[in-house]
């Protein structure tokens, strides 16, 4: 288990496989991104986007979903203050199979003795490669417990 | 424009909702699992903060769609903050107030910097984002001699 201490600045994690179908990208957009180039291929293809893309809240909840099954378990964190910088940065499209890569950018250490903070870099990865998403997440990690605590 | 102020709608959140959105995009125990919440440091379920972000893109959706606002997408999000946990039978109320606007220099678009919070039924403010949106020009009316 990897406590704030455990954590250093420029380690980089590779993990996760998402394969993204229509079906979730309009399943997605239908509950909370009701816009036609998310919805409907015909409307897509007419819009600038030339096609069907997912919602770029759902590209983070895919994103959310690899660290949990992949990071998450093997971290003592608990829960994110927020995030910055997120960047939209090239279309998702039905078939794509994404990946991530995290890297630690900063240690932060607040008034509390029992967490503190790191900013962690996290991009998610398409199938040739391209980098489709970053953001700076801010990860609430416990510090490790004292020995005979 | 600058300066402008909107309440953008607001939604109830259930527990059904927070569960099914945890499940399959953030299947943390204080998100999935009512009674390992109870015991967690939040003392009960919360919603994933992204279902936070989902339901203000739904809500902003649902407004530009009412004003027919012709929003074309987004690059991206400056800043959010998750700062109160969001419980099931909140209500919450999306509000957006206008930072910034700018035109694209190679596209029929411009760009506007909104400031995003997202208030629960107590006016506590649960999440503040600070986000841009993508607009499409309004096209020049034939024989306005542009």
């Amino acid at each position: 288990m990897k406590y704030f201490e455990d954590v250093k600045v420029g380690d980089v994690t590779r993990f996760g496989r998402y394969e993204v179908t229509r079906e979730e990208i309009v399943e997605y957009a239908r509950q909370f991104d009701p816009q036609p180039f998310h919805l409907d291929e015909e409307a897509a293809r007419a819009s600038m986007y030339g096609g069907l893309i997912a919602s770029g809240w759902h590209t983070a909840a895919m994103l959310m979903r690899m660290v949990c099954d992949n990071m998450i378990p093997l971290s003592a964190t608990m829960g994110a203050m927020g995030f910055d910088d997120l960047k939209w940065l090239r279309p998702v499209r039905p078939g794509d199979v994404l990946s991530a890569e995290s890297e630690i950018r900063e240690k932060v250490e607040g008034k509390r003795p029992d967490r503190a903070m790191v900013k962690v870099e996290s991009r998610v990865l398409n199938q040739r490669g391209e980098v489709v998403m970053s953001l700076v997440s801010l990860v609430i990690y416990l510090r490790r417990p004292a020995l005979g605590s | 424009m600058v300066g402008e102020h909107a309440t953008l709608g607001s939604h109830s959140i259930s527990e059904a909702e927070i569960l099914a959105f945890a499940r399959t995009y953030d299947p943390q125990p204080f998100h999935t699992d009512p009674e390992a919440a109870r015991r967690s440091l939040f003392g009960g379920l919360i919603a994933s903060g992204w279902h936070t972000c989902a339901l203000m893109m739904r809500l902003s959706v649902e407004a530009n769609r009412r004003e027919d606002a012709a929003a074309t997408g987004s690059p991206g999000v400056d800043s959010c903050r998750w700062l109160k946990p969001v419980r099931p039978g909140d209500t919450l109320t999306a509000r957006g107030e206008v930072l910034e606007t700018w035109p694209s220099r190679s596209k029929p678009i411009g760009f506007v910097r909104r400031r995003m919070e997202m208030l629960n039924q107590h006016g506590e403010v649960v999440m503040v984002a600070v986000g841009i949106t993508m607009f499409r020009r309004r096209p020049v009316a034939a024989g306005a001699g542009a």
